[in-house]
């Protein structure tokens, strides 16, 4: 699913000088696997996830993305990547606050030229447990219930692979666990799972942990067979 | 996204932040009712000066012929203009000069007394041949018109307005009684139809009319005339039988270049359109100022729109994560900007045409509404919604995702 070789990624500062990122970063994610990215703030950890979800580009090293090099496209084309083979899920949800679930749910369909599938949309809501919810405003919800709103969001174009940033890190732990179990039926419906953490426990639901440090990969281990939780 | 979603998800993202998009209207309406108020307005008097042109003249196909070069302004009187024209200038015109139908002879004066019994009014007193009334669409309310008999006689017998008559008679029926102009007695054969009001306004009706050779030797004295009236056969001739009349009557006068003509001819085509040109100065400062508050309208929904833009950096962050392109971007916010300033564009008809209804009945004039300005108000509305909402758009289109989304 990915393939990522020798990134790096260098930003300027204000006042002129380079700041390194990511230096050298290789790495292999097969499709269906579980992987959770650790490292303290100012790893870098944040800067792979941005080039992972085609938010950003790196300065040298190629992306691979189900084979095709998206590392080389055009902001364009990286949209129509983003659009159709990547969900993402943010720490604070990020839904637009004064429109309900449903319309949340449906904003990717509004980005891919064909007609809105409501019944999907309904469909995913329920698939998430807020069936009932889909006309309530975001600002209406609780956290745990934004954050699977959020991921029904992020599966409404059907993308392969999801980038989470700190899924849980605003919910509380029930709530948090609830995520978590989605996510991890997720993965069992053969989606490619990325998910960026502090926490060990939520962290013990991924086949694999990649420890970033000071920009490159500081260790890569396996926790299991992939899916077996 | 198709045109129709763009639209929709920006009425509904208008929606959401009543107040603001109730200010960002508010200029755009503000200008657009102004221009559609003014034009209209203006349009409703322009037709009526038309009316009241028409209702002067009677006819638009006839030149005026008047004494002097023509830099006197005002009505002419017998006793104040040059003696250039003379009676025998009118049929040599009608004889001389194709495509002239006939030629009417008019002295006027304005300040003699008219009397009957105690009452006394100071109408326009004119000397006309008996043609004139043909030619202006004259008609009596009763009685009749001077005749050809009267012209030859000399006869002392007076057609009046209706303000004269009721000045003097009080309802009385004025047929044969016997008024005195200047304390030469005329007997009163006609009372002619009202006219109404002419330009500014002024009453048509405070007239008599008396023959103009009556008017030559018996009241006024005078070989001249104050004005003659051709009438033209075809009214689409009128430049070509001007310069035909102008050379003939220089020839008449002796006037030999570089000597300049004692006499000026205008047409009433010629005069209106200088009305027109005047009225027009006004309404271009007039419209000029409109469009200046259209303006401003449009800096106000470009500066509410960038504060608009720096509060939904997020909104534009997921946005552009979920798979938009910056042109997405770019065309929603452009389609936000550019609905409200046409929705306040047909706010501000909608009140402009209510205006000027409103003004123009109370100015007791047929409402007139001027398409033209209020199409041109309509896409002046449009464009200004796209020109200042061009730079919020292009900053919100330019958001960085990354950015936006931390936090």
């Amino acid at each position: 699913m990915i393939e990522a070789s020798h990134l790096s990624r260098t930003y300027t500062r204000g006042d002129g000088t380079p700041v390194t990122a990511l230096r050298d970063v290789s790495l292999v994610i097969a499709p269906g696997e579980f992987v959770v990215v650790r490292g303290a703030s100012g790893s870098g950890k944040s800067s792979l996830l941005n080039i992972l979800g085609c938010l950003d580009t790196p300065t040298s090293g190629s992306y691979r993305l189900g084979g095709e090099n998206v590392s080389a496209l055009s902001d364009n084309e990286r949209s129509h990547v983003r659009s159709k083979r990547i969900g993402f899920v943010f720490q604070n949800f990020n839904l637009l606050p004064r429109a309900t679930a449903l319309e949340n749910v449906e904003l990717p369909a509004l980005y891919t030229g064909a007609a809105p599938d409501h019944a999907r949309a309904r469909q995913l809501l329920e698939h998430v447990g807020l069936g009932g919810r889909a006309d309530h405003f975001a600002t209406e919800l609780s956290g745990g219930e934004q954050q699977r709103v959020a991921i029904a969001r992020a599966l409404m174009n059907d993308p392969p692979l999801l980038l989470a940033d700190e899924p849980t890190g605003n919910l509380d732990s029930a709530a948090g666990e609830s995520v978590m179990q989605l996510l991890t039926s997720l993965q069992r419906e053969g989606r490619t799972i990325v998910l960026v953490t502090h926490d060990e426990h939520v962290a013990s639901f991924a086949d694999r942990e990649i420890v970033i440090r000071d920009g490159v990969v500081a260790s890569d281990t396996r926790r299991r067979e992939r899916g077996q939780a | 996204m198709s045109g129709l979603r763009i639209v929709g998800a920006a009425w509904r993202s208008l929606a959401r932040s009543k107040l603001r998009t109730f200010f960002m209207m508010l200029g755009v309406a503000v200008g657009v009712a102004a221009l559609t108020a003014l034009a209209s307005v203006g349009e409703a008097t322009r037709q009526e000066t038309l009316r009241q042109f028409k209702r002067m003249l009677g006819t638009f196909d006839t030149l005026t012929i008047r004494p002097g070069a023509g830099s006197t302004r005002g009505m002419p009187s017998v006793g104040a203009v040059e003696p250039s024209l003379k009676f025998a200038d009118g049929p040599a015109i009608a004889e001389g000069v194709p495509g002239v139908l006939r030629v009417a002879q008019v002295q006027q004066t304005f300040d003699l007394d008219v009397s009957y019994r105690d009452e006394s009014v100071v109408p326009l007193v004119l000397g006309v041949s008996s043609n004139w009334a043909d030619i202006r669409d004259e008609t009596v309310a009763s009685g009749a018109h001077l005749t050809d008999e009267d012209e030859r006689t000399l006869a002392r017998v007076t057609v009046i307005g209706p303000d004269v008559a009721s000045a003097l008679f009080h309802g009385e029926d004025p047929l044969g009684k016997v008024i005195r102009i200047a304390d030469v007695p005329f007997q009163v054969k006609g009372v002619m139809a009202s006219r109404g009001a002419g330009p500014g306004g002024s009453s048509l009706d405070n007239v008599l009319v008396i023959p103009v050779t009556t008017a030559s030797k018996r009241l006024f004295n005078r070989d001249y005339l104050t004005t003659l009236i051709v009438q033209l056969r075809d009214e689409n001739d009128s430049d070509r039988v001007a310069d035909d009349v102008r050379a003939l009557l220089r020839e008449r006068h002796r006037i030999i270049p570089p000597a300049e003509d004692d006499f000026t001819v205008s047409s009433p085509r010629a005069t209106l359109a200088q009305i027109e040109q005047v009225g027009s100065a006004l309404s271009k400062i007039v419209t000029g100022v409109a469009v200046i508050a259209t303006l401003i309208g449009g800096a106000v929904i470009m500066s509410l729109m960038l504060i608009g833009v720096s509060e939904r950096r997020r909104e534009i962050g997921v946005r552009r994560a979920v798979g938009a392109t910056r042109a997405d971007v770019m065309i929603q916010f452009l389609a936000e900007a550019a609905l409200i300033s046409v929705l306040g564009g047909v706010i501000g008809i909608v009140i402009g045409a209510g205006g000027a209804t409103v003004g123009a009945l109370l100015q007791k004039l047929p409402p007139a509404y001027m398409w033209s300005m209020i199409g041109g108000a309509a896409a002046l509305s449009l464009a200004v919604g796209v020109v200042f909402g061009l730079y919020p758009a292009w900053k919100a289109a330019n958001v960085d995702p990354i950015e936006a989304l931390r936090s």
